[in-house]
């Protein structure tokens, strides 16, 4: 097969690797600070929602629209998170499951978002440099920090919270922080999800797709980011690999996580891992 | 009109209260919110169902039957998964993680082997009665499970506060290594509660299966998220608590429907468990110290 | 001798040679949802179009030519419907696409079939706007908006209708669409709607709605639910004491209603493309094949399947396939809207969307939907 017949077969798909993967690192930046937030595909939901109003109703340019898109969940994300970042553990996980619920409700209910019908017709901008552009400068960034003092104020707060407080870590400030730049992400990746896919309905930010952004951060793992990229282009493939198994094609999306959880702690990508195999 | 609504309000409120029951166990005993319940839920509901259906036996043997099924089921998790985990002293997200996968695989291989139509009881089975007292109106299994979801919540209390198990158990969810240090068999007492929370999780299936009529792979999922809601309004890990939570979240919703419109219902219960966890952690029932971890 | 060698040796050449026996394979694609939530449509779609694929074959295919159906899944998710849609195009070639499954899915591949000039027909899309995606998009299914006005009308014959009561889903695409034709339909008839509840998906407990409704005491109540919802809103209705008659959309309009809302459904008027008891010959063959290959009853949406392949195969016989992709592609588009066909929906033919802003549309159904009642535990014809 020639490349553009390559191309146009599945471009849709290499969008996709790269929009998931960017999903995938936007929670691994709440992950990174021992924060297991639910709430990335209601943020991935405003930023699709927010630029495709844009793009449609008022034909604003696509990069005002992305813009719009990464800012909106990043606001929502700053509000909510000052008190909601007082939680911790099961009890924050709850709490961004019942803001996911809250958001997707409410997208059912506002006229503007089309309620369950959604948005149609979303014209389509999105093309490969745009998502390319995208997760090179998601992954820039989050390479800067985490060489930075606040990817090790991370790590901190990820080993022990009262330690790095201690330590004279501002870990309020710096967890809102992650929650805030990871809503920025998934809203950019809503955005540019949106206009390669064509429509919008609340149902595709729900629980559900906020499990499938976990899964691909806890099975690529997040020793690094190389881990929530590569979780987020397996599990985009997957189901295309796996097509023969029909009815059962989930069941092993369930099996990775538990497999993974049990025998892989650390994800496929664990560079101590990496290590040792090299010692030996 | 408001007499009947409270009715209602009760009636839905004891299947959210049933099943947040085995639910809310399983965090109190083993620190553990156990996203797979909605799924054993389901599969206690299959297995009633496929007893009754294929082998024909009579609905209060498959019911003991299918909730050992389930409670099996549960063991089988816990002993799986649950326990690798404690024994590696996993982060609190791993369990619930592996659970969520636990959930996928549960409701896929379902979706496999029984098809996604919905199914039901044969309706022969028990008559949908009601019975009418002046204006209103209680179908007769609905009251029926009101009633059974208080008798459980009695009978844990009262295993919980008066028997030594129920001793033994207070102590774990305090602290297993100081319980263990006291003699306690922790592994033993963590698998009967996996066990134990799925039977109920189980039994919650059947009966809401059978009042409802709506045995379907997805079920499990819907009904978590309101047991969830429900938990967390009465306190993680409160027995009392998920009953009165569940009732409360069944007023709530029935109330919302009433006065304001049911467009906001679903709004107003994640909102109230949003709210709750921001203002009262701890629950709107429960009177213990803040957990915030 | 001759006598039994004969027709053995003719059955053995048939039998070994069969494929062999086809000039060439017309290749179409079938994306439907054959896993999650929405299979419970998807599959029976799926079956619908297998039986009606076996059936041409068997009958020697399309002039000498073989039908290959080639499935693939899109699971209801509207990202699987653009890739399943793109691999069917762009790889296998194939000459034109049915499905996918749910309107919302449709909105999401139907721009890919028709910026790539392939006719991407739906045969479950009922959502008002499917068409308008633009001139390659065919549907079989009638929009609710054809369907309701005419249940509606027949509905206010029967039983005089003043005031009614909604209840309706208000997360799901096909319920709200449904919900708003009704209540158009209901203000162009100048029936009065008393009160209007929702519902979620995967709610079971209708209790609170309904006995709100029942205290404004409407003449009848107007359900555009889908079955599963639809049976337990009527039990719970009938434990409640409301005796109203209960209208329904197309999602009501299945034997799995009576299977398990039983006496509860008696009274339910309902509108829809295909009544399982018309009894014309094309309906009645495809009822008792259905039930012989799958053993279970069809419903509306695999009869849709079924008579979609076989309308497909009309518009194929009129043209001259040359093998180049591209341009039988838009032979077969050219070919479709002028198809005429009676089959298990009975008569059905296309009508061109309605234009908005310049922007041609596709074709939509053109076909009368049958009005029935309940009556004795069955569907009866509403006259």
């Amino acid at each position: 097969m020639d490349w553009s017949s390559w191309w146009e077969t599945y471009s849709t798909l290499v969008l996709s690797i790269g929009v998931y993967g960017m999903l995938a690192l936007s929670i691994y930046l709440t992950l990174s600070c021992g924060l297991l937030s639910l709430a990335n595909a209601a943020f991935m939901g405003i930023g699709a929602y927010v630029s495709a109003i844009i793009t449609l109703q008022y034909e604003w340019p696509f990069a005002v629209a992305l813009l719009l898109g990464t800012a909106a969940p990043a606001t929502v994300a700053l509000l909510v998170g000052i008190p909601v970042l007082r939680l911790s553990g099961v009890y924050l996980a709850m709490a961004t499951l019942g803001f996911g619920e809250v958001v997707r409700v409410v997208l059912l209910n506002l006229d503007i978002t089309g309620g369950p019908l959604g948005l149609n017709g979303i014209p389509p901008l999105t093309s490969g440099w745009h998502v390319l552009l995208a997760l090179a400068c998601t992954i820039a960034l989050l390479q800067a920090m985490r060489r930075s003092r606040i990817g090790r104020a991370f790590e901190a707060i990820r080993e022990d919270e009262t330690a790095a407080r201690l330590m004279g870590i501002a870990t309020d400030r710096v967890k809102l922080l992650a929650f805030v730049l990871g809503a920025a992400i998934a809203g950019l990746a809503g955005g540019l999800n949106a206009h390669y896919t064509f429509t919008l309905s609340p149902g595709n930010f729900g629980f559900e797709n906020a499990v499938d952004i976990l899964t691909m951060a806890v099975l690529g793992g997040i020793q690094g980011l190389l881990g929530p990229l590569l979780g987020g282009a397996i599990l985009t493939l997957l189901p295309e690999l796996l097509r023969g198994l029909q009815e059962f094609r989930m069941a092993a999306n369930g099996l990775i996580l538990i497999v993974v959880v049990l025998f892989l702690p650390h994800g496929l990508w664990d560079p101590g891992r990496f290590r040792r195999w090299l010692k030996k | 009109m408001f007499a009947q609504q409270v009715v209602n309000a009760i009636s839905l409120g004891s299947v959210y209260a049933l099943f947040a029951l085995g639910f809310t166990l399983v965090f109190g005993i083993l620190g553990v919110i156990n996203l797979s319940h909605g799924g054993i839920f389901m599969l206690g509901a299959y297995a009633a169902l496929f007893l009754i259906t294929r082998f024909e036996i009579p609905f209060w043997t498959a019911l003991p039957l299918a909730m050992l099924a389930a409670g099996l089921l549960g063991l089988l998790i816990d002993v799986l998964v649950l326990r690798v985990l404690r024994k590696r002293e996993a982060p609190h997200l791993m369990p619930m993680i592996a659970t969520i996968g636990a959930a996928i695989l549960m409701t896929s291989l379902s979706q496999g082997f029984f098809g996604s139509e919905t199914r039901r009881f044969p309706l022969e089975l028990f008559d949908q009665e009601s019975f009418s007292w002046g204006p209103l109106t209680i179908p007769v299994l609905q009251a029926g499970i009101t009633a059974l979801s208080v008798l459980l919540m009695l009978l844990m209390i009262w295993v919980l506060r008066r028997t030594r198990l129920g001793q033994a158990l207070r102590a774990v969810s305090e602290s297993p290594k100081a319980a263990a240090l006291l003699g306690i068999p922790v592994e033993r007492l963590f698998h009967l509660t996996s066990f134990a929370a799925a039977a109920l999780g189980g039994a919650a299936g059947i009966l809401i299966g059978l009042s409802f009529d709506a045995i379907s792979p997805f079920m499990g999922q819907p009904m978590l998220h309101k047991g969830i809601a429900a938990i967390i309004l009465g306190g993680l890990g409160d027995v009392r608590g998920a009953v009165l939570g569940g009732l409360f979240l069944g007023v709530a919703e029935v109330f919302a429907v009433t006065f304001l419109s049911s467009e906001y219902r679903d709004a107003l219960s994640f909102g109230l468990l949003f709210l709750v966890l921001l203002w009262r952690p701890q629950g709107l029932f429960g009177a213990s110290a803040t957990r915030s971890a | 001798m001759r006598a039994f060698h004969r027709p053995l040796l003719l059955a053995l050449t048939a039998l070994t040679f069969s494929a062999a026996a086809f000039a060439g394979e017309i290749r179409i694609g079938l994306a439907e949802a054959l896993t999650g939530p929405a299979s419970q449509y998807g599959v029976p779609i799926r079956n619908g179009f297998l039986l009606a694929q076996e059936e041409i074959n068997a009958k020697g295919g399309i002039d000498g030519n073989r039908i290959v159906l080639v499935e693939e899944d899109e699971r209801g998710k509207k990202e699987e419907a653009i890739n399943v849609y793109k691999k069917l195009i762009f790889q296998d070639k194939v000459l034109m696409v049915f499905g996918p499954t749910l309107s919302n899915s449709m909105f999401a591949a139907g721009p890919i079939a028709n910026m790539a000039r392939v006719v991407a027909f739906g045969t479950s899309n009922t959502a008002s706007g499917i068409t308008d995606i633009g001139p390659y998009i065919f549907r079989s299914s009638p929009m609710e908006a054809d369907v309701v006005p005419v249940t509606l009308k027949a509905a206010m014959k029967h039983l005089g209708l003043h005031k009614v009561g909604i209840i309706y889903g208000n997360d799901d695409a096909f319920t709200k669409s449904g919900y708003d034709v009704f209540r158009q339909a209901l203000q162009a008839q100048h029936i009065d709607v008393v009160d209007t509840e929702t519902y979620s998906k995967g709610d079971v407990d209708f209790k609170a709605q309904l006995t709100k409704i029942k205290a404004q005491s409407p003449d009848a109540i107007v359900c555009p639910c889908l079955s599963e919802e639809g049976a337990n809103i009527l039990i719970q209705a009938r434990a409640l004491g409301i005796k109203a008659p209960f209208i329904g959309g197309n999602g009501f309009n299945t034997p799995k209603l009576l299977e398990n809302a039983k006496t509860a459904a008696e009274g339910t008027i309902v509108g829809s493309p295909w009544f399982d008891g018309n009894p014309s010959t094309a309906n009645q063959h495809f009822i008792a094949a259905y039930r012989k290959k799958y053993g279970a009853d069809p419903n509306q949406f695999s009869a849709q399947g079924y008579d979609a392949l076989f309308i497909v195969a009309e518009a194929i016989k009129k043209i001259h396939l040359t093998g180049q992709t591209d341009r039988d592609r838009q032979a077969l588009r050219d070919a479709l809207p002028s198809v005429q066909f009676a089959g298990a929906t009975g008569h059905f033919a296309f009508r061109p969307a309605p234009q908005h802003g310049g922007k041609t549309g596709g074709y939509d159904a053109d076909q009368p939907p049958f009005v029935y009642i309940v009556k004795n535990g069955k569907f009866a014809l509403l006259k």
